[in-house]
């Protein structure tokens, strides 16, 4: 079915403009995204310096996520807006990938996990910043959940390559 | 066929295309070349050290230009954050080498890898302006919102320098062909065929 929906995507108008014009589109369209990413992972990355206590003690968490989350914010909405761009432009490409999927499952993950850690901030931000920053437990998911954002930039280069995955790769069977 | 001409001249100290020929052919660049999923995943890794490497400039740019983290000392940033900024270079550095190696020859004379190692070059040369300028008196505007105009200047070329590099980056992709190992892509994903 999703191969039906790439397939018919691809002939639709805003798709065809971008693929008589791939030579340039989908590199600067793929070049803006990257931007994203460093603006993204740059953002998450002082965040969790911050909360294990390895970057930013001059500032609260409060102060940190304050700080960064605008630039986060922003940089998640460039990178939705240019990879549905990417995939307008690219559908089978895209679509018909395990990688991709792979990595919407975990951005979804990630945005749970985001939102939930930012409303318990607020709530409880007395406690976050005295103790739960100390915690060991808190390190160590701290640690677990950035390693699933280099999942998610991991797996959106290996759109490129879906092969890798062998059988669980739709776009290897014929 | 120019490069076997060169190639007679092994013993020069500066044979660049046997040299090239010889990184094509070394056992880490067959490995790479062979292996299905070495070359995406040193790709992947690379993509991951660029946007470090991008996104940590970019937060010291800013506090340069008084765009961001006014408030806060610039010197204590720069020691907080550049240490992961030459860590993750480092790794983009070793990445690319070992994605270089793979296809030596090609990405030489790739007018978009000259490009963005002209660019690399330049990056390190604005470092170097800074060092010599706004770098000498840190002390002076350390707590201030923002840098003196050469401060200023270096960031914005920084920002410059960097996204044109990511996208040139992006454009050796496009035109080199990919290590040898990738297999041409499955049936059913041309878009002439829905075009028809």
């Amino acid at each position: 079915m999703v191969k039906q929906f790439a397939q018919w995507l691809s002939t639709t108008s805003p798709s065809v403009f971008i693929q008589n014009h791939n030579s340039w589109v989908i590199p600067a369209i793929q070049s803006i995204h990257i931007v994203g990413i460093g603006v993204v992972l740059g953002s998450v990355f002082m965040i969790y310096l911050r909360i294990l206590g390895w970057a930013g003690l001059d500032q609260t968490l409060r102060q940190t996520t304050t700080r960064f989350s605008p630039w986060l914010t922003g940089g998640l909405w460039l990178m939705l807006v240019t990879g549905l761009l990417m995939v307008i432009g690219e559908p089978v490409r895209e679509l018909v990938t395990f990688s991709f999927w792979l990595k919407m499952l975990l951005v979804a993950i990630i945005t749970a996990i985001g939102t939930i850690f930012q409303i318990s901030l607020r709530k409880h931000e007395q406690l976050w910043e005295d103790i739960l920053v100390t915690r060991r437990s808190i390190r160590g998911v701290a640690i677990l959940t950035f390693l699933i954002w280099v999942g998610i930039i991991i797996l959106g280069r290996l759109i490129a390559y879906d092969h890798i995955w062998g059988p669980w790769s739709p776009a290897t069977k014929a | 066929m120019g490069s076997l001409v060169a190639g007679n001249e092994g013993l020069m100290p500066l044979d660049i295309n046997g040299l090239l020929k010889y990184l094509e052919a070394t056992g880490l660049a067959t490995k790479i070349r062979d292996s299905l999923f070495l070359f995406p995943l040193i790709e992947s890794t690379h993509v991951l050290g660029l946007a470090l490497v991008f996104g940590t400039i970019a937060i010291i740019d800013l506090r340069l230009l008084g765009i961001a983290s006014t408030e806060r000392s610039f010197q204590r940033m720069a020691s907080d954050i550049l240490k992961w900024t030459w860590g993750a270079f480092a790794l983009t550095a070793v990445t690319g080498a070992l994605m270089f190696i793979t296809n030596a020859s090609v990405y030489y004379h790739n007018f978009f890898f000259r490009t963005k190692m002209v660019l690399l070059v330049l990056t390190g040369i604005n470092m170097l302006c800074f060092e010599l300028t706004a770098g000498r008196t840190i002390h002076g505007w350390d707590r201030a919102p923002s840098a003196p105009r050469a401060g200023k200047a270096v960031a914005v070329l920084s920002l410059t320098l960097w996204i044109g590099i990511i996208c040139v980056g992006r454009m050796i992709g496009f035109t080199t062909t990919r290590a040898a190992a990738a297999p041409p892509p499955p049936a059913g994903v041309s878009f002439d065929d829905f075009l028809k």
